[in-house]
């Protein structure tokens, strides 16, 4: 590829290519993300789209938050399995809210520890409107207690 | 902040990346796609696993191989180490800051919070240097990042140690020693080799041309498998992140392997090397075809059979291309 057919002027996801320069060497040059650019509305889209119907199927009883987490982070069944310390089989039990109650809490812990999300968001849902307005932030604070976190809700940094 | 004196600069990919910058800091001259070419880097594989959420494929070797064949190919020593127990893991970690050594770790990418969110998905097979640090802080340079970034030593802590698929265990690396007199040409030929090899002849029905074929044919059959359209159109659209954004340098890893034919047509003093480079350059251009339909019908959700099918001959059309590529640089180094 030429290097001036490769420019993308995408600042947030800069990448390096390799490219024909103009005296036909081969070498790196810094470009934006061209898939970012174009279809990023897309992917977010389609993410957002995603997250809320399967919101829904948790509503509903019809998924456990395992599933929720799982299909949200893109996890593979048996990469999940392996960091929360259970077979495959038990994984696929786990997605379905009727086992995820019988659910030992240190495995689940382990789950929590896999999705990098405090033991409490496998029970709630937290919505705040304004969040996106920068208007203030929430944080999980971790204790010295590894079951236990403190929820603070504060006002954003200006 | 305590910062080793280290230059910090973007790469096309993490693991080519970081092993670059070490020998350059080390004091070795050579380039990424140098260290790519070396170490027998390009490759092709469809897989379909329960590790991976959808069947996927790969266009580099193996996660760790850029480290073990360069040290193979230049006789470069590496100081590596794994650790059962994370304390001891951050103690090694801090100690060899302390004593200014930059020092390359494996990691879950999740965890790289400077990242853009949208980028960041659980893969254990990151690789960052870390350059510096302070009591609740690591100053990292990530090949993937325009900029040092500092990364909470908890969260650094989560991302050594995540279990799963091909976890780190805390896996850190340096180079130890360089040796003073390299036979960059015996490398060379010796990497070329190699590399043909793995495309042409290993005998796995998922690699290597054999893989493209795999990934031509089943690729088709990729909506009896995905939930509903989006999540087709989310798989079609990854082909493209997979060959252009996920660290490869454009065209999945073809135009660094382009670049490094070239580089190798000085030293080895072979302008059939050029030829060869050129022709790389070439089936990349290609490949990258391949990302922009896939962005495009994934857009569209213009997925349909006949669709899903072009795409396919467009797979298989690069297979022959490559088939005949690397069995002519294969005759062109014997």
């Amino acid at each position: 590829m030429k290097e001036k057919d490769l420019y993308v002027d995408f600042k947030p996801q800069q990448l390096i290519y390799y490219v024909e320069k103009d005296d036909a060497s081969y070498g790196p040059v810094v470009s934006g993300s061209y898939l970012s650019k174009h279809y990023l509305d897309d992917f977010i889209g389609k993410r957002n789209k995603q997250e809320l119907a399967l919101r829904e199927q948790l509503k509903k009883g019809e998924i456990s938050p395992i599933y929720y987490y799982l299909v949200m982070q893109e996890y593979g069944e048996k990469d999940l399995a392996s960091r929360a310390g259970v077979s495959v089989r038990k994984l696929k039990q786990h997605c379905k809210m009727e086992n995820f109650v019988k659910m030992p809490l240190k495995v689940l812990k382990k789950y929590a520890e896999a999705f990098d999300i405090p033991l409490v968001n496998f029970f709630h849902l937290l919505i705040a409107k304004q969040e996106s307005t920068g208007k203030f932030s929430i944080q999980h604070l971790e204790t010295d207690n590894p079951y236990f976190v403190v929820t603070k809700i504060d006002e954003a940094k200006k | 902040m305590k910062e080793i004196d280290f230059k910090h600069k973007m790469a096309a990919h993490c693991e080519t990346g970081t092993v670059t910058s070490l020998l350059n800091h080390k004091g070795l001259d050579i380039t990424e796609p140098m260290v790519f070419g070396l170490s027998s880097g390009i490759f092709f594989g469809y897989f379909e696993s329960s590790n991976f959420p959808f069947p996927t494929f790969i266009v580099r070797n193996k996660p760790g191989s850029i480290r073990t064949n360069i040290s193979k190919r230049l006789g470069v020593k590496f100081y590596t180490k794994k650790f059962r127990s994370d304390k001891e893991g951050e103690g090694t970690l801090n100690e060899l800051i302390l004593k200014d050594i930059p020092t390359a770790v494996q990691v879950d990418f999740y965890y790289m919070d400077y990242m853009p969110d949208y980028q960041r998905v659980h893969i254990n097979v990151h690789f960052v240097n870390i350059i510096g640090m302070n009591d609740s802080s690591y100053l990292i340079s990530d090949s993937y990042f325009p900029k040092k970034s500092e990364l909470k030593k908890t969260t650094m802590q989560k991302a050594r140690f995540a279990g799963g698929y091909m976890e780190p265990k805390g896996f850190l690396f340096y180079p130890e020693y360089i040796p003073e007199e390299i036979d960059f040409e015996k490398a060379i030929i010796k990497a070329i080799k190699k590399n043909a090899f793995y495309m042409l002849k290993l005998p796995v029905p998922f690699v290597g041309i054999k893989g493209m074929r795999k990934f031509a044919r089943k690729v088709t059959d990729w909506p009896n498998i995905a939930r509903d359209v989006d999540h087709l159109s989310h798989e079609i659209m990854r082909i493209n992140i997979l060959l252009e954004d996920q660290g490869t340098g454009g065209a999945g890893f073809r135009y660094l392997y382009a670049t490094f034919l070239q580089q190798a047509a000085d030293i080895v003093k072979d302008d059939g090397l050029k030829d060869m480079s050129k022709r790389m350059m070439e089936i990349g251009d290609n490949w990258r075809n391949i990302s922009y339909f896939a962005a495009k019908i994934g857009k569209n959700r213009d997925l349909g059979p006949e669709r899903l099918k072009e795409l396919s001959e467009m797979i298989n059309a690069r297979a022959d291309e490559e088939y005949k590529f690397f069995n002519d640089l294969n005759k062109l180094v014997k």
